[in-house]
Order: C-alpha cells, then sequence, then structure tokens
C-alpha cells in the first residue's frame, strides 16, 4: 500500500516537473533564451531532491513529520511555474501557492528533525510564516494587483534575471519586505538557541539540517536587504541562484540528520571489541557506551534482584524513573529487567541505534550488574556494620545513665541514711552498733565506689560532655600505670570516631596493665589528613594476640567507622596499637 | 540554704542531715525552674545544687544564678565523683563540688570556707 502511494508521489512529481517545464518553454512570457536551462535544471532539481529525500526520510523516519513537509515543499515549489502560464487562472493560482514553499522551509527549519514544533515562539514563527504566503498574496490580488504580467519574463521573479528589480517598490512592498526580513532574523535566532541548547546527542542530528538551512535564510536576507546594502542588481542576481543552488543539497543534509543513527550504528561494532579488552572496572560500560552514543551524559544502572531499586557501577543508588531531560530504555533478559540505559531524550527518535547499543553490551551489562549488586551489598554491610555499632554504643550509654539515675541515687540516699543514723544515735549509745553503722557506711562507699567505674567503664559521660581530650585525660589519671598523654587535637570529629578513638586507647591501656606488664604508655592522638590516628605505645612484654577478643573487637570498631586499625607487638618489643579512623 | 535536686529521698536526707549539722534549710527545688522561682523567693545563701537535673543541668543553673545580684554560693553535688566532668567544675562560677556520697555538714563548711556559715 505504501509502495503505491510512494509511486503515485514519484509520477506526480514527474508530471509537475514536465509541466513546469512546459509551462516555462510555451507560458506566453518570454524568456531569455540562454536562461531557460539554468533556470529549468536548477528548480526541476530543487523539486525533485524535495519529493524524492522527502520520500527517503519518511520511510525510514515514519514518526516524524519532516519527510512530509520535504515532499509538500517539492510541490509547493514545482506549482510557483503555474506563474509562467499568462492566463489570469493560472496567474491567481502562481500568486497562492507561488510562496508557500517559503512557508513550508520555515516550517522545516524550526521544527526540524521531529516536524513538531514545541514551543510558543516556535508555534508563532510557522504561524506568521503561513500568514505570509497565500494569505497575504489572496489580500493582494483581492486588492487587484497584476504586477507583472503581459510584457517580459514571468512575474514574481520566477526566472531569475537583472530585468526582474527594474519596477520602482511600493510603499506596501517595503512593508511586507521589512516583515519578511523580521520574520527571517528570528528564524536564525530560533535555530542559533535552538542549536546552543542542545546536548551532545542532539547537535548531531541538528547540525546539518541547521547550517544548510542558515546558508540559505542568510542568502535571502542579504537578498531582501539589497536594496538597504545598496547592492548593485548584479549581486541580487548571484545571490538569488546561490540560494536554489543551497536549496537542492539541503534536504540530503536533512536526511542526514535524520538517519544519523544509521551512521552511528558502524560504532556498535566497536563498542563490542571496545567492551571486549580491557581492564573491567567500575563504569566502564558506561563510558563506552556514551562514547557509542555521542551522549555523554548517558548512564548504566542495574536493577538489584528482586527489588524495583537500580543503582550505579559502584552501588550508588540511582533514580530511574524519566525526566524531561533524560529518557529511559529498559535492557531485558529472559523478560526480565536486568538494567536501564539513561540517555539524553533526542535518542529516543533513534530507537534501533540504542537498541543496537543495548544488544552489544548485553554480556558485559550482566557482568557489570553482578558487580554493582556486590558493591551495594558490600555498602550495605558497612552501613548496617555502623549501625550496629552506633546502637550498642547507644545501649551502653543508657545503661550508664540508668545506674546513675536509679542504683546509685538510692546507695548514695543509703549512704546518707546511715550518716544520719549514727548522728541521731548521739553519745551514750552501744559503741557496737555505731561501729556496725559505720562499717555498713565503709561497705556502701566500696560498693558506690565500684559501681562508679563499672558506670564509667560502659560509657563515659566526659567523653559526650567534653570530648575526646579531657576523657582521655580522666582516662589516663585513672589508669594502674603511668601515661603520657599527647596534646589531643580541640576540633570534635564525629561521634562514632570519637567513640572508637576512645575505646582503643581503654582497651590498649587495659591491655597494657594486665597482660603485657608494662611500666609507662604513650597515648598521641593527632590529626592525620582528614581523619585521627591514635598510637599507644607500651614498653611492656609484647606478643599480644591480635586475634583475641579485646584486639580483634577493636579491629572491628575501627572498620565500622572505615578506619584501619594494626598492632605490633613483637615478643619482648613492647606493643604499639595503631588506628587511623576517617573524619569525612 | 535551698537544695536543688530531683530525687526527693536524697533531698529530705540531705535536709535533716544538714539540719542536724547546723544549717538553716530554708527549701527544696526539684528541677531548674523551681530552682530559680525558690531562690528569687526564699533568698538562700547558700544553694545546694545537683548537676543532673530534668530539665536544664546545674552548670546552666549556676551560670545563670550568677548572673543575679547578690548571688547566692552554689555547691555542685553529683553521685558521679568530680573527674567525670573534667574541667566543667573548675569552669563554673560555683564555689566548689561535693560527691553526694561525701555530703556532710564539714564537707560543705570546708567548700564554703569560713564566709560561706551560715
Amino acid at each position: 500500500m505504501r509502495r503505491w502511494g510512494e509511486w503515485f508521489v514519484v509520477t506526480a512529481a514527474v508530471l509537475a516537473g514536465v509541466g513546469a517545464a512546459a509551462a516555462l518553454v510555451r507560458g506566453g512570457y518570454e524568456v531569455p533564451v540562454e536562461l531557460v536551462a539554468p533556470t529549468l535544471v536548477l528548480n526541476l532539481a530543487v523539486g525533485w531532491s524535495f519529493v524524492g529525500v522527502g520520500l527517503v526520510a519518511r520511510r525510514r523516519r515514519p514518526a516524524s513529520r519532516t519527510g512530509l513537509l520535504m515532499v509538500l515543499l517539492g510541490f509547493a515549489w514545482l506549482a510557483r511555474f503555474l506563474l509562467a502560464v499568462d492566463t489570469t487562472p493560472a496567474f491567481v493560482a502562481g500568486v497562492l501557492l507561488g510562496s508557500v514553499s517559503l512557508s513550508l522551509f520555515v516550517h522545516l527549519l524550526v521544527t526540524f528533525p521531529t516536524g513538531r514544533t514545541t514551543t510558543p515562539a516556535q508555534r508563532v514563527l510557522v504561524v506568521v510564516g503561513y500568514l505570509l504566503s497565500a494569505p497575504l498574496d489572496a489580500v493582494f490580488l483581492a486588492l487587484g494587483a497584476q504586477r507583472g504580467r503581459g510584457e517580459g519574463p514571468p512575474p514574481h521573479g520566477l526566472v531569475i534575471a537583472p530585468s526582474n528589480g527594474g519596477s520602482t517598490p511600493e510603499p506596501v512592498d517595503l512593508v511586507v519586505q521589512a516583515v519578511v526580513v523580521v520574520l527571517l532574523v528570528a528564524l536564525l535566532v530560533s535555530v542559533w538557541s535552538r542549536w546552543r541548547a542542545a546536548g551532545v546527542a542532539e547537535r548531531r542530528a541538528l547540525t546539518p539540517g541547521l547550517v544548510g538551512g542558515t546558508v540559505v535564510v542568510a542568502t535571502l536576507l542579504v537578498e531582501r536587504t539589497a536594496i538597504l546594502l545598496v547592492l548593485p542588481p548584479s549581486a541580487g542576481v548571484v545571490l538569488a541562484w546561490s540560494a536554489q543552488v543551497v536549496l537542492v543539497v539541503w534536504p540530503v543534509a536533512l536526511l542526514l540528520g535524520l538517519l544519523r543513527s544509521r551512521l552511528d550504528r558502524s560504532g556498535v561494532g566497536r563498542l563490542v571489541v571496545d567492551l571486549g579488552d580491557g581492564p573491567a572496572e567500575p563504569g566502564r560500560l558506561r563510558s563506552v557506551v556514551a562514547r557509542t552514543l555521542h551522549d555523554p551524559s548517558a548512564e548504566v544502572a542495574y536493577r538489584l534482584p528482586g527489588t524495583d531499586d537500580y543503582v550505579d557501577a559502584a552501588g550508588h543508588p540511582v533514580e530511574v524513573a524519566p525526566r524531561a531531560d533524560r529518557a529511559v530504555a529498559h535492557l531485558v533478559r529472559d523478560g526480565r529487567p536486568i538494567a536501564v540505559l539513561l540517555h539524553d531524550p533526542v535518542l529516543s527518535g533513534e530507537p534501533d541505534l540504542v537498541e543496537a547499543v543495548a544488544a552489544g553490551a548485553g554480556l558485559a551489562v550482566e557482568n557489570e550488574r553482578l558487580h554493582a549488586q556486590v558493591r551495594h551489598q558490600l555498602r550495605e554491610v558497612r552501613a548496617s556494620r555502623a549501625r550496629l555499632v552506633e546502637a550498642a554504643d547507644g545501649a551502653r550509654r543508657a545503661v550508664e545513665r540508668d545506674l546513675h539515675d536509679g542504683a546509685q541515687q538510692r546507695l548514695v540516699a543509703v549512704g546518707l541514711a546511715l550518716r544520719l543514723a549514727r548522728a541521731r544515735l548521739g553519745p551514750g549509745s552501744p559503741e557496737e552498733l555505731d561501729a556496725l553503722l559505720a562499717e555498713a557506711g565503709d561497705e556502701l562507699a566500696g560498693a558506690l565506689a565500684e559501681l562508679r567505674e563499672l558506670a564509667r567503664g560502659i560509657y563515659p559521660p566526659l567523653l559526650t560532655d567534653e570530648g575526646l581530650g579531657p576523657a582521655l585525660a580522666s582516662l589516663a589519671e585513672r589508669a594502674s600505670l603511668p601515661v603520657v598523654l599527647g596534646a589531643v587535637p580541640g576540633q570534635r570529629p564525629p561521634e562514632a570516631v570519637e567513640q572508637a578513638c576512645y575505646f582503643v586507647v581503654s582497651e590498649a591501656l587495659t591491655n597494657a596493665a594486665k597482660h603485657a606488664s608494662a611500666s609507662r604508655v604513650a597515648v598521641d592522638v593527632v590529626a592525620d589528613g582528614d581523619g585521627l590516628r591514635v598510637d599507644v605505645v607500651d614498653d611492656g612484654g609484647g606478643g599480644a594476640d591480635a586475634d583475641g577478643s579485646g584486639l580483634r573487637g577493636l579491629a572491628d570498631r575501627v572498620a565500622a567507622v572505615g578506619g584501619r586499625f594494626a598492632v605490633s607487638s613483637p615478643a619482648r618489643g613492647g606493643t604499639r596499637v595503631t588506628a587511623t579512623l576517617p573524619c569525612g | 540554704m535551698l537544695i536543688v535536686d530531683d530525687h526527693a529521698s536524697f533531698r529530705s536526707l540531705a535536709r535533716r542531715l544538714l539540719v542536724a549539722e547546723g544549717f538553716d534549710v530554708v527549701g527544696e527545688a526539684g528541677d531548674a525552674a523551681d530552682a530559680f522561682v525558690a531562690v528569687r523567693s526564699l533568698a538562700p545563701d547558700v544553694v545546694l545544687l545537683d548537676i543532673r537535673l530534668p530539665d536544664l543541668d546545674g552548670f546552666g543553673v549556676a551560670e545563670v544564678l550568677a548572673g543575679d545580684e547578690d548571688a547566692p554560693a552554689v555547691v555542685l553535688v553529683s553521685s558521679r565523683s568530680r573527674g567525670d566532668y573534667g574541667p566543667r567544675v573548675d569552669a563554673s562560677p560555683a564555689r566548689g563540688f561535693i560527691a553526694k556520697h561525701e555530703l556532710t555538714g564539714d564537707a560543705l563548711r570546708d567548700v564554703l570556707g569560713e564566709s560561706g556559715s551560715p
């Protein structure tokens, strides 16, 4: 069916061309002999070029209106030759159709490559373009304008010759001319702003058509303002001819833009090769795909199995909902989506390219998806480990507070009551009872002291209230062996780092006193890049077991905040515990 | 003097102990807000102030009271030991610190010195 339609259009175009030639030669006007051949060749070339290339564009890109507009423009161009027939009906039809081709040209250039207007400004341009052709010409006809009929060459500059510019322009002509010039300038501005706003991928599609169109518009602009620019009539002739020459090749430029993806497909083969060799580092697929699609903003996101969540190659969550500046292509394997390709929306007009890239990247996608999944799980595990440590510290703090508010307070009250009881007994009371109360008071004081020590070991309130420096100083004071504490950086790190640092020192001091039989310990906390470095060095017997539960627990705690932990403990060489904690 | 502590049993025992040791206890308060009201209305010479209160902590209360004309002498008390507060006790305008289990009339007089006797 479509084939028949195409044949019909081609036949009609051939007939229109033949008709135009006949009209030029036999229409009744005087056409300079030397201009017949060039005029015919050039105009038939323009008309047939638009029709032919328009048909190709329509077949390759059915979703775009560009092909249809090109076919119409070709016919409108040939229809101008009605003016060459010296009869009133032909003249009327010729005048009405004569400048429709210009309107279609404006429409094409403004809306290329989709053929559809997207902004109010574009709509205004297209509508004004149409109003300036047939409707305006109809007004002139109704007012009785019959200029150029009868004598000499065909009217309205159908045949380009200097003699056409002979008549003096009337004021109304100048007004129309001015409107046309404004329209052309607006057209140039529209084209320029569209090109500037376009992404890399879109520019590849736009550039050939816009450059060709701009040349035509610029030529028309110079031609229309020739009177103002004081150019000789011969220059106007040259410009008019060259505008037509550009018009012959412009359809090809438009087609090139429309079919850019066909040309780009040769790059897909390279994509497969590129993915094949070279190191498999995260994000490599993304960069190769972006290069192949000529869309630097292209991204690949991988679906986490069993969820609707997507992550990038490094395992970071990615939002995959389509946005105005982002189109989404789903990559499906065995009926299940495994990844999405986020790309410049202009590429949606080239589904075959995106599909080819997706197919070419198939295996690599599967591979990177597994990597992304592992990285995502790793991030989850790290986050949950940090949360566990945080929760444990929170629980310790709560226990310390409960002890302080509960048992400690009550025991303190009991102590006061005992003291009060002794005071009330006064002199003359049995000595035994007084001694008993004193003994109970001492025992109670001992229990309170132990309870306080226990609470402090569970969680030091000083750490939260005052920070690392005072907390470590208090720790060093209470230690059972001499501790030399270096200056602690004043700026407070994040709470988790502060706690990790405190418990590293606390545990290391306990070990030095209990197991290493050390005589002194040096504790140093220094700023290390963005983080902290803690060193606890004793002069004890060494030989500490880094896999023992105490040191193992410290290593886990340091790892939970993303730090590094090391123990060096040669026999008889002392023990050095080092933790590096990032604060970022 | 005024006793500020959120534990009623401590307030009551401390009051009886200090009265027995010759102090004149004019009132008690259970939190910082009550303490401010009591200080304004009773004008005590000494405030025995627990560090851990439900609203503002003892250091904060001591700061505010120190701003008053005729400010009372503030003595901080806590069931924790002084070391648990690091440099905060020294930095506070309070006259001194007594651990709750060491609270006696003599300890209080020591902290207040000669001028602080009731």
